[in-house]
């Protein structure tokens, strides 16, 4: 067993993941199996030093420095009671009841 | 149009495939609606395209086979998207997929599997294997997938459909929803390899929205050549094991057989780290997936967990109820090779393997060699269930797909033949942004190999 069910709640709470008791037992069994079929890199031998590949363009190129406008999930109409014209509507202010003083 | 009403009639006709997660009525409607404004001059009117889940649509929900999106709309959409409205495609709903694109059998999508077209007890492959299932059952002409380790060239292989997978940076991934970014990219899968060939064409070029795809023209669809001579295609010994499923090597010896009576030269080359290649990118993808899958937290995206106490309580709850059984392993496997202390130990040593399994590629297309030609899967589509307890045995299915990935070179898997019935897959791996290369050789292949025939 290359983890035990604390290394996996540890690991679960640095994930900010919730992991079930019952879960656990299978968990802790898969986990160990993935781990120790992925150690197999460590017998490889050849590529300390290595500089490690990504691929994509060697350079990341710029975008103007502009602003764009940021597509809402949901029109402006649907973030507020009222809507019109462009403006949120919001009651006038003499309709405010001013808070009793105590 | 009436083709928008045969396309979604076509949709209806499979759905006992479970490989379409629109429903049908949105499905209808939209496509009415779609080819009332389609563009009468662009490349590809009025052909259906299907969408895998995980590529961001303004018509339809955006899922990626997850609870933690259910319901999900996308406030924009991929570029891919956007080019493929640009020429006249209708966008034929969303695909069913593994959750977030992880898996190899669609078992892991949270709303049920898709079903091989050809045989109800095994699986379409994966993660895009309900856009495969919908070629394959000519429901569609084409579909997009997306690929991470082979996620568009398996399902295509077990379908018995073309699929590709374009060199890293051929695609925009803007509104693909990321799984490992230096791996992810946009694929095609069609009935024939000009189908699939001419939506990758449509899809790929320079995207000022994503950085990490390169700036260059589309790709510019080849003629198909009349031999293939002239062409050196490589056999990497491998990709050819001794417990190489027979019927596999049948299909795949015959496919060689018939390239050479076309004129191609035929020498075996040998890719020395393969071995390593299904562990390395099960070190590199969850790690790249744990830090994308982050933003799952039940506050920006999705349905949020009930009855938390606090903030922590409920990112924990959301996700722990939200993710499936496949996305929580890799989260953790993800996130504990790059905790502190297994970080070199595992992250380090993968991503350098990585350099030294894309030196390998780069070492045989140095020696002349124009393309490799591999078994696209070691075996045809498997059943149900079979692989579903032991994950390293799913992942395994990936062995002969996943190094394209990490090498971030371009590839196609089309048919070359039937095991008792089930297709088999042969790929060609090209270089890095040779993509027209690698599509003459595939159209050369695809006019003389008996594809449903048994090998």
């Amino acid at each position: 067993m290359s983890v035990t069910p604390d290394d996996v709640l540890r690991i679960a709470r640095l994930a900010e993941l919730e992991v079930d008791e019952d879960a656990l037992p299978v968990l802790v069994e898969q986990m160990s199996r993935i781990l120790d079929y992925v150690a197999q890199l460590s017998t490889a031998t050849g590529s300390n030093g290595l500089r490690p590949f990504v691929p994509g363009p060697d350079a990341i190129r710029f975008r103007p420095d502009v602003v764009n406008p940021w597509p809402l999930a949901v029109g402006p109409d649907k973030l507020a009671p009222a809507f019109k014209s462009g403006f949120f509507v919001v009651p006038k202010l003499g309709q405010f009841e001013e808070p009793e003083a105590s | 149009m009436t083709e928008a009403k045969a396309a979604a009639d076509r949709l209806v006709k499979v759905k006992r495939l479970n490989a379409l997660l629109t429903p049908v009525s949105e499905l209808r409607k939209s496509l009415a609606e779609q080819a009332a404004t389609a563009r009468p001059t662009g490349v590809l009117y009025g052909m259906p395209v299907a969408v895998k889940d995980n590529i961001c649509t303004l018509e339809f929900t955006t899922t990626c086979g997850s609870k933690v999106l259910e319901g999900y709309r996308s406030p924009y959409e991929a570029t891919a998207i956007t080019k493929l409205k640009a020429a006249g495609a209708l966008i034929a709903g969303k695909t069913n997929c593994d959750e977030f694109a992880m898996g190899s059998s669609t078992e892991h999508s949270a709303y049920g599997r898709s079903i091989h077209p050809l045989d109800k007890t095994r699986v379409p492959g994966g993660s895009s294997g309900g856009s495969a299932a919908l070629v394959a059952a000519g429901a569609v002409p084409a579909a997009l997938g997306s690929e991470t380790g082979g996620s568009v060239r398996q399902p295509a292989s077990f379908c018995g459909v073309v699929g590709i997978k374009p060199t890293y940076g051929r695609v925009s991934r803007y509104g693909l929803v990321a799984f490992g970014s230096s791996l992810d990219q946009i694929g095609a899968l069609g009935r024939s390899v000009h189908d699939a060939a001419r939506v990758l064409s449509v899809i790929s070029g320079r995207d000022p929205k994503d950085a990490t795809c390169e700036d260059r023209d589309p790709l510019r669809l080849p003629t198909v050549p009349e031999s293939l001579q002239g062409f050196v295609i490589g056999l990497p010994r491998e990709y050819f094991p001794p417990d190489l499923d027979p019927a596999v090597r049948r299909a795949c010896d015959r496919a060689v057989r018939l390239m050479k009576e076309q004129g191609a030269a035929v020498r075996e080359v040998s890719l020395p780290h393969t071995q390593f290649a299904v562990p390395t990118y099960y070190v590199i993808a969850p790690a790249e997936a744990s830090s994308n899958l982050a933003r799952f937290d039940g506050v920006r995206y999705g349905p949020r967990a009930e009855g938390a106490t606090d903030v922590r309580d409920l990112y924990r709850r959301t996700r722990g109820e939200g993710f499936g059984p496949e996305v929580r392993r890799r989260i953790l496997v993800g996130t504990y090779v790059l905790s502190a202390g297994y970080y070199e130990a595992y992250y380090r040593r993968a991503q350098q393997m990585r350099a030294l399994i894309a030196q390998d590629f780069r070492n045989a297309f140095d020696r002349g060699v124009d393309l490799l030609f591999t078994p696209t899967t070691p075996t045809p589509a498997f059943k149900a269930g079979e692989k579903l307890a032991d994950p390293v045995s799913m992942y395994l299915s990936d062995i002969f797909t996943v190094t394209a990935n990490l090498a971030g070179l371009p590839a196609i898997s089309l048919p070359v033949g039937r095991v008792k019935g089930l297709p088999v897959g042969g790929q060609f791996i090209g270089q890095a942004f040779l993509e027209d290369e690698m599509l003459e050789a595939a159209y050369a292949l695809e006019r003389v190999v008996p594809a449903t025939e048994e090998a």
